[in-house]
């Protein structure tokens, strides 16, 4: 073959960002080589969840290579073509689902098959943004592109909290074939705030002690105030069955049959059983769609002290207001999914206001530039009145003309 | 006499008279009025049948909306490329005549050869780039592919040749080009009824291929060697006002049509090895899409290419500034086609034609004419000068060094760069050329020093933050402002003692190489300032870089120590108190706010600062106006004021006090060492850092005190510092392993989207409370949005109105504007003047007035608005978007947005191009730089609709190599063809269908679906025949494959039960039956059967299961199906970089056939394929047997009656046979005799008695007739006379009624 032949390879050092890199190199189709996966530290090499995140990837993609080297610490990918379709994937549970969802946003409008998947872990933690964020804020943000129908969803078969999960969750998404450029640059005044306090095998009472002490708060800003209470017990708060268990890698300790603990729950199933916790998420709308979002949950089981639902709610109400002070018209958490589906419109301009950028967006920035030679315009733009948060910074860019090459045409 | 001539009266006809006459005869029959036939005669117009209504509804909405395309959004930059005409056509047809002809009608100059192609300006907004295509087909393929218009030149003597069918096939293929088509050689038909018939001919048979209408020219002679020049102008007048349609692959792939190349391979490299590869610059202008750096490219006929770097130039064609004038000057009739040797660059020795005059000139021109802002000009001016200037000198060194032999040309070549660049001083020529050489090793040792420690220290302590780390941020923070707010004054006062010996037109931008990129005007501005400061550091001023220095590092210090040291001058104390000042002050607002709102406040503090001392560029700006702006500054934004005063006092409180702090510790970490390096002085090159830290953020903050830089800028040392981290080593022997742990942890740190708040703010508290009150519906609202202000306004324009029903005159509130007047007085006093008040009641009422405009236009509007208009409405904004959203930046920033846009000339280095390309370089064949889209250059599996062309006479062969043209690309590769079944099966096939489409699936490019293809067996040579196989369009992409092949496996039977057979022969082992368990299988005769199970012995053998009992002949077989693989192969056609005048002549791989040809192998046919004569035996069958009891059952009528043999006859009933004796024979025979005798005597009398017997018939037939005859007469005769009775008696009656009643 003549000349180069082949897109570039990219090479990077560090675990870091790993999902961002193999989500733009799959959409961007240049392989990737990542170095130094932890090569100093005393356990060196990718661990489970990131392993798990690989997997998940070689399966909505067909044809794609993964090289890892033995200890771990040297990843080579290269994309194959996004295939999609009726999938299941037992997420590991030392990151929550979202960790594992908020990739899957990013690639799934890109498919062959439409896809549909089920993910089964952990759906509330600490750490990653939840299923029920997620819910509320990305896919009114996938609609504002075009992505929209009655396929995409997202739904919380069961809840299950760290450390042990069993939750599930049923992510189903449309194709598309081109995206629309967005101008949405007027977040507009917030209407409504609504959120959902779960409480999965704790007292029911905990969700309303949170919906009580949240709404204290909010209530001095706004009255259409409105939050569920969500109380999963039974096998749809994470009662492991063999099928879980088998996934954690407990294959023997768990005696009794699936269909068993499908249909009972009882005290015989308890030290086997999911965690229990409690959580809440706010979610405050505006009158033109803007989404902002902020959630906390308790301490993971036997970690850390207790934390009592009145402080949570308080707490959670004060991250929104929080999160409403920074502003924008994504929320923080979804910044990067912005940014990317504007890259990847037709070769027209697109804008967005956001918030302060993200450590992560801002990373997320440098990649784009990388994977995809896009660079965005960024302008500061403080609020022109006194009382509307902090600063916010206008993004703008061109897409890139992207088109899913592997949607098939009749 | 006079009589003869008189004429004679004509009635009118026509016109005006006899129109009055017929109007006032149809008026005299009452039906003049009424023309219109519907009105007249509206019976005839109603609807008859709703059905049929209905359906002519249907028709005409369905003809309108056939009219409409998909709306798109229009992308054509606001100044396009010069459009791309190809002439093409079969040789000695006249391609070359009418592209000078062309030419010299738009420039009236007069080319002697042409080479590549030509571009001129046309018209005020149109420019034209003509090109000729030859009759190779890679030739064709390529032009196709960029053409905007195709001249199709037809010999009109000779009629129509394969090569123009060829070029309109693959027209059609990648997107239709417009087309117009001209007739030459008309001059030779004498006969000017034959001549046209020929045109009628030729254009209907045009207008088939093309699209019935389409535009066909005709030349009708030659003068002098030339067109008629008329012809030629109207040819030209079409040209220049033709309107082209977007296409598809062009608008969304960016592509360069090369009208210049330069080989800028060290031509010591070439010595060593002549044959290595080359690096290359090609220039041209863009089209299609916008171009990003380090793309991936195609060159067709040469390969795939990542760019190694592109830049715009200015435009060696550029058209008329823009003026209202008719037509063209002569001065502004320009060409460029260096190819030819036009345009800029020497190709002759009696050079008619100025060598690099023409960038040059140009940029002369620019600056003349823009003379206002000197400072901001010049920098632009100078800063595209340094890219013609590297591009043109790079260009003529190798322009001269071809002819000349590269040996001795080395030196020449950096020397006239140099020489245009020394202009004042001696240090900038350094840098320029550190510049012109993209190489860091021949910087000026200081400055190399100082900048790899910059960068050493970013990377330290950006690497260290994670993008905009909060400590490091923060810590930045706190120092761009001190100095922002310091350098551009020290810079300033540094400027004032040299600024006056130095021209600002330097080109000081790119003295540093973080610069690069970025220069947005202003930025450039400051950046020019600094490094003007700088290279009077390095250069000449000592004492002034260590002052510099000193006075930043001191900065840096009192940054985070907060005290103020001695040696600084009073620049720096009088700044510091004035922070110090600003820090009291707004220390209290800090205690409120005690967050800052993001990550770069402070920088845009800065930024701002920096713009407004550019701005200001004066060099008698003192330092007070400094401070006055500083202290303005106060005001605007008390925050970051608040923040710096902060950190200058409390070094404590620094390292919490940020809000995104993602890796604390490490920063916490980090903070200490800096500080225990300024205190204890333990570490000396950790102290060196933390000032040249000071300094690069110095730097960096002043050139673009930006968000964006920390974004994009820091990107770039992040890879840098990789570089460096590896080449630390003690001894050659060991890696040092700094415990930098910042970078590894941020390398290895947590990944997770989330954005975590470090610090909340306190929102019990009321202030806290009210800066977000706003966010919501209940908060206050913007002037154009409050639902009570619009209440109001709306009152005001609705508010008068009179109740007609009571007649009550309501008014609206007569106050308004008084009051509004009133409060704008409270509001401003100033305002109070009359004037303004009138002017601010204009604007109120034009106000009103735009709004019942608009509410009207809405309302009217409304009715027509359909879903099409929508849609186009919206694309037609978003193409306004488009292009405004960059229009006030310049080109350099625009261009790292954007990418490179189209109608822009650029110079794209390539590397790695074989050295085939440049030594044997035609510049006659196109070059074509096909940018290519997001993984467009990985390959995979491609499935595509294909169908045989139905001109190409043979059919094609599954697994045979061909030629396919896709996308950009010219390339070889084996295709399988195949057909999709009823149930979704793709089946391989042998051989492509006759007139179907089949699909076909090859190994090669990945290439976006919809995407025209055409396929040819070979390239090369010419055939009569025609020579485009296959067209077809890409279905879908994939990296497996679907193709599968019917495979059947047959068995024997062995053992026959009596529906259950045993099977030998089909599989081999016990788990080849086990896999197929269950398969259904069918005997030749058609027998059903299901494979059961395997059998134990013989290997292979199972027993299966059928509808009836087989034979032992029958032959069993299952039908399966198997995989294809595909064979990988894709082979560019790299015709291209064949020798010049074998461009032609690429062969790739061959077919099985061309090879056997090649080789004379004869096919040996497998015997049993041969067709033998039929010959079959003749098979007898036993007769049907149907069995007794079955008999039995039957219905009478369907028992066998017939065929039921007689019992045998008792012998006793047996008649003897009778033996006569000779005298009964005689008797006998006599008798015989006889009675012949007699037979024949009765057959003559009964034939004669037949006779008899007619006439007979005869006879009395004419006797029947007379009777008939003579009784009619009697009859006659009766009647007659009964007739005349009954007349008498009625007679007779008449006469006495009172008998005739009796008699009655």
């Amino acid at each position: 073959m003549a000349g180069g032949g082949g897109a570039q390879c990219l090479s990077y050092a560090g675990c870091n960002f790993l999902r961002q890199r193999l989500v733009l190199s799959t959409l961007s189709g240049r392989p990737l080589k990542i170095r130094k996966i932890r090569a100093k530290e005393e356990d060196p090499g990718l661990r489970d969840f990131e392993a798990c995140f690989i997997r998940l990837i070689d399966k909505v993609t067909n044809g794609s290579r993964i090289e890892i080297n033995q200890t771990g610490t040297t990843l080579y990918y290269q994309p194959g073509l996004l295939y999609g379709g009726s999938l299941e994937h037992d997420c590991s549970p030392s990151r929550s689902i979202g960790y594992y969802l908020e990739s899957l946003l990013c690639l799934a409008p890109f498919m062959k098959h439409p896809l549909k998947i089920v993910l089964r872990g952990v759906t509330n933690d600490q750490v990653d943004p939840s299923v029920d964020v997620l819910k509320a804020t990305a896919l009114p943000l996938l609609k504002k592109f075009g992505i929209d129908g009655e396929s995409l969803e997202i739904k919380i078969n069961r809840r299950g909290m760290p450390p042990k999960g069993g939750g599930e969750i049923l992510f189903a998404c449309p194709v598309r074939k081109v995206l629309q450029p967005i101008q949405f640059t007027d977040p507009g005044k917030i209407k409504r705030i609504r959120g959902t306090a779960y409480s999965v095998r704790v007292s029911p009472q905990m969700a309303n002690r949170m919906v009580e002490s949240a709404r204290s708060v909010l209530n001095k800003f706004l009255p259409d105030i409105y939050i569920y209470t969500d109380h999963m017990k039974g096998i749809s708060s994470g009662n492991p069955c063999r099928r879980i268990c088998n996934s954690m890698g407990r294959k023997d300790e768990f005696p009794f049959p699936h269909w068993w603990c499908m249909s009972i729950s009882t005290a015989a199933v308890l030290p086997y059983s999911a965690s229990p916790g409690f959580g809440i998420c706010l979610i405050a709308e505006t009158i033109n769609g803007t989404i902002l979002s902020a959630e906390l949950a308790s301490n993971p089981q036997g970690q850390g002290a207790a934390v009592l639902p009145e402080e949570l709610g308080q707490n959670c109400a004060k991250l929104l207001l929080e999160e409403i002070y920074r502003g924008g018209c994504v929320d923080s958490t979804n910044q990067s999914l912005a940014l990317l589906l504007m890259t990847l419109g037709q070769q027209d301009v697109s804008k967005v206001l956001l918030g302060p950028l993200s450590p992560y967006t801002i990373e997320f920035l440098r990649h784009l530039r990388s994977f995809f030679q896009i660079m965005f315009k960024i302008e500061m733009k403080s609020p022109e009145e006194e009382r509307k948060g902090g600063e916010k910074v206008l993004m703008t860019c061109v897409g890139i003309g992207f088109s899913n090459l592997s949607k098939t045409i009749r | 006499m006079e009589e003869k001539e008189k004429k004679k009266h004509h009635a009118k006809h026509s016109g005006p008279k006899a129109e009055k006459k017929r109007k006032r005869h149809l008026n005299d029959l009452g039906i003049g009025e009424e023309e219109d036939a519907r009105k007249r005669n509206p019976k005839a117009f109603t609807v008859q049948s709703a059905v049929r209504m209905a359906r002519t509804f249907h028709r005409t909405q369905d003809l309108k909306t056939k009219k409409h395309h998909i709306p798109v959004v229009d992308r054509t930059p606001l100044e396009p490329p010069p459009v791309v005409v190809v002439v093409v056509g079969p040789p000695k047809v006249g391609k070359s005549t009418l592209i000078k002809c062309l030419i010299k009608n738009f420039t009236r100059q007069k080319l002697v050869e042409i080479r590549g192609p030509v571009t001129i300006v046309s018209g005020k907004k149109r420019r034209l780039t003509i090109i000729e295509c030859g009759c190779d087909v890679n030739m064709m393929i390529d032009l196709a592919k960029v053409a905007d218009l195709v001249l199709m030149l037809i010999d009109a003597s000779f009629g129509f040749e394969m090569e123009t069918f060829e070029f309109l096939n693959i027209c059609q293929v990648h997107g239709f080009p417009k087309i117009m088509g001209i007739l030459t050689h008309l001059d030779t038909f004498k006969n000017n009824k034959q001549l046209k018939k020929t045109k009628k001919r030729l254009k209907h048979r045009f207008w088939t291929e093309v699209y019935p209408g389409a535009k066909l020219f005709y030349l009708s002679g030659m003068v002098h060697g030339e067109y008629q020049k008329q012809e030629i102008h109207n040819l030209g007048r079409f040209i220049s006002v033709m309107k082209f349609r977007p296409l598809t692959w062009q608008t969304s792939h960016p592509y360069v049509l090369a009208d210049r190349m330069e080989d800028l391979t060290n031509p010591e490299d070439i010595r060593i090895n002549p044959k290595c590869d080359r690096k290359i610059s090609l220039y041209g202008y863009l089209r299609g899409a916008y171009l990003k750096n380090k793309s991936q490219i195609h060159m067709p006929g040469v390969g795939d290419f990542t760019v190694s770097d592109v830049s715009f130039l200015p435009d060696p064609c550029a058209l008329p500034e823009q003026q209202k004038k008719r037509s063209l000057s002569e001065k502004e009739k320009l060409i460029y086609a260096p190819l030819s040797g036009v345009g800029g660059i020497v190709y002759d020795k009696d050079a008619v034609y100025i060598d690099l005059g023409g960038s040059h000139a140009h940029e002369n021109e620019e600056e003349e004419m823009r003379p206002n802002h000197e400072l901001l000009q010049s920098l632009i001016s100078t800063h595209s000068a340094i890219d013609t200037k590297m591009a043109s000198s790079k260009v003529s060194l190798f322009m001269d060094s071809r002819p000349l032999g590269s040996e001795d040309v080395g030196q020449e070549i950096v020397m006239p760069k140099e020489e245009r660049q020394i202009d004042l001083k001696t240090g900038r020529v350094r840098r320029k050329a550190l510049f012109d050489e993209e190489e860091k090793k021949e910087n000026d040792d200081a400055v190399s020093d100082e900048e790899d420690d910059q960068e050493e220290e970013e990377a330290m302590s950006e690497d260290g933050s994670n993008g905009d780390d909060e400590e490091d941020s923060e810590e930045e923070s706190g120092e761009e402002l001190l100095e922002a707010e310091m350098a551009p004054g020290s810079a300033k006062r540094l400027k004032t003692e040299v600024a006056k010996e130095e021209t600002v037109s330097e080109l000081p931008a790119f003295a540093d190489s973080e610069d690069d990129l970025e220069m947005s005007s202003e930025e450039g501005q400051a950046a020019s300032e600094e490094n003007e400061t700088e290279e009077d550091d390095d250069g000449d001023d000592d004492e002034q870089r260590t002052y510099g220095n000193e006075s930043s590092d001191s900065e840096f210090e009192a940054a985070s120590k907060g005290t103020v040291e001695s040696e600084q001058n009073e620049l720096v104390s009088e700044d510091k108190e004035m922070r110090s000042e600003l820090s009291v002050r707004s220390l209290k607002k800090k205690l409120l706010l005690t967050t800052d709102s993001g990550n770069c406040t402070a920088e845009e503090a800065s930024e701002s600062e920096v713009e407004s001392l550019s701005e200001g560029d004066d060099e008698e700006k003192s330092q007070d106006e400094l401070e006055a702006e500083v202290s303005d500054r106060k005001g605007f934004q008390p925050k970051q004021a608040g923040r710096t005063g902060l950190h200058a006092e409390l070094e404590v409180v620094e390292a919490d006090d940020d809000v995104e702090n993602l890796l604390r510790e490490e920063e916490e970490y980090e903070e200490k060492i800096d500080f225990s390096a300024d205190t204890a002085g333990a570490l000396k090159w950790k102290e060196d850092l933390t000032q040249k830290a000071a300094q690069a953020f110095l730097r960096q903050q002043q050139a673009t005190p930006n968000l964006r830089k920390l974004i994009y800028g820091t990107a770039v040392e992040d890879e840098d510092r990789e570089g460096e981290d590896a080449g630390d080593e003690l001894g050659g022997l060991f890696h040092v392993s700094r415990p930098d742990k910042e970078s590894k942890q941020k390398a290895n740190g947590l990944d997770c989207s989330k954005f975590l708040v470090e610090k909340p703010q306190d929102w019990d508290l009321e202030e806290v409370m009210s800066s977000i009150r706003d966010c919501f519906v209940t908060g206050k609202w913007e002037e154009d949005k409050d639902a009570a202000k619009l209440l109001e306004e709306d009152e005001e324009l609705y508010g008068d109105f009179e109740d007609l029903e009571t007649g009550v005159v309501h008014k609206g509130r007569p106050t308004t504007e008084g009051d509004e007047s009133e409060n704008e007085e409270k509001n401003d006093g100033k305002k109070s003047k009359p004037e303004a008040e009138e002017e601010e009641a204009k604007k109120e009422r034009l106000e009103k007035k735009r709004k019942l405009k608009e509410m009207f236009d809405a309302e009217y509007d409304e009715g027509d608005a359909t879903y099409f208009d929508d849609l186009k409405e919206e694309m037609h904004k978003q193409a306004q978007l488009n292009r405004a959203e960059f229009e006030d930046q310049d080109d350099e920033t625009r261009v790292q947005y954007e990418g490179f846009r189209p109608g822009m000339y650029v110079r794209i280095e390539i590397e790695n191009v074989p050295c085939e390309f440049v030594l044997n370089f035609d510049p006659h064949y196109p070059i074509i730089l096909g940018g290519l889209g997001n993984s467009e250059g990985n390959v995979g599996y491609v499935q595509l609709r294909l169908k045989k062309h139905r001109w190409y006479k043979k059919i094609l062969k599954t697994r045979d190599p061909l030629i396919l043209s896709l996308g950009w690309r010219r390339f070889q590769t084996i295709p399988m063809f195949y057909i999709e079944d009823h149930n979704g099966r793709h089946r391989l096939l042998k051989y492509t269908p006759q007139h179907m489409h089949c699909g076909a699936t090859f190994w090669g490019p990945i290439t976006p679906q919809g995407t025209g293809f055409l396929a040819v067996q070979s390239v090369c040579g010419t055939t009569p025949d025609f020579r485009i196989a296959a067209t077809g369009v890409v279905l879908d992409l994939d990296k497996s494959i679907t193709v599968v092949k019917k495979l059947k496996l047959t068995g024997f039977p062995f053992k026959i039960f009596k529906n259950t057979s045993f099977i030998k022969g089909m599989f081999n082992s016990q788990l080849e039956v086990a896999k197929f368990e269950g398969a259904a299988i069918r005997t030749v005769s058609g027998i059903r059967g299901q494979i059961k199970k395997a059998l134990r012995a013989p290997a292979g053998a199972f027993r299966a299961t059928f509808e009836d009992k087989l034979l032992m002949s029958d032959i069993v077989f299952v039908r399966t199906w198997y995989p294809v693989s595909i064979p990988k192969f894709y082979n560019p056609v790299t015709s291209l970089l064949k020798p010049a005048g074998e461009k032609d002549s690429w062969r790739g791989m061959r077919t099985t056939g061309q090879l056997r040809h090649d080789r004379g192998i004869k096919l040996k046919q497998n015997k049993d394929s041969l067709y033998k004569p039929i010959v079959r035996e003749k098979r007898h069958f036993n007769k049907l047997h149907i069995p007794k009891a079955l008999q039995k059952a039957l219905p009478f009528k369907n028992k066998p009656k017939n065929l039921e043999k007689k019992g045998k006859t008792p012998k006793d009933q047996w008649r003897p046979a009778v033996i006569r004796e000779p005298h009964e024979k005689k008797i006998s025979a006599l008798l015989n005799a006889l009675s012949t005798v007699n037979n024949y005597k009765i057959k003559k009398a009964k034939v004669k008695h037949r006779q008899q017997i007619k006439e007979y018939v005869k006879v009395k037939q004419k006797e029947e007739e007379q009777k008939l005859k003579r009784q009619k007469e009697a009859k006659k005769k009766i009647y007659r006379i009964l007739g005349q009775r009954e007349k008498k008696r009625q007679k007779s009656s008449l006469k006495g009624s009172s008998e005739g009643g009796k008699s009655v």
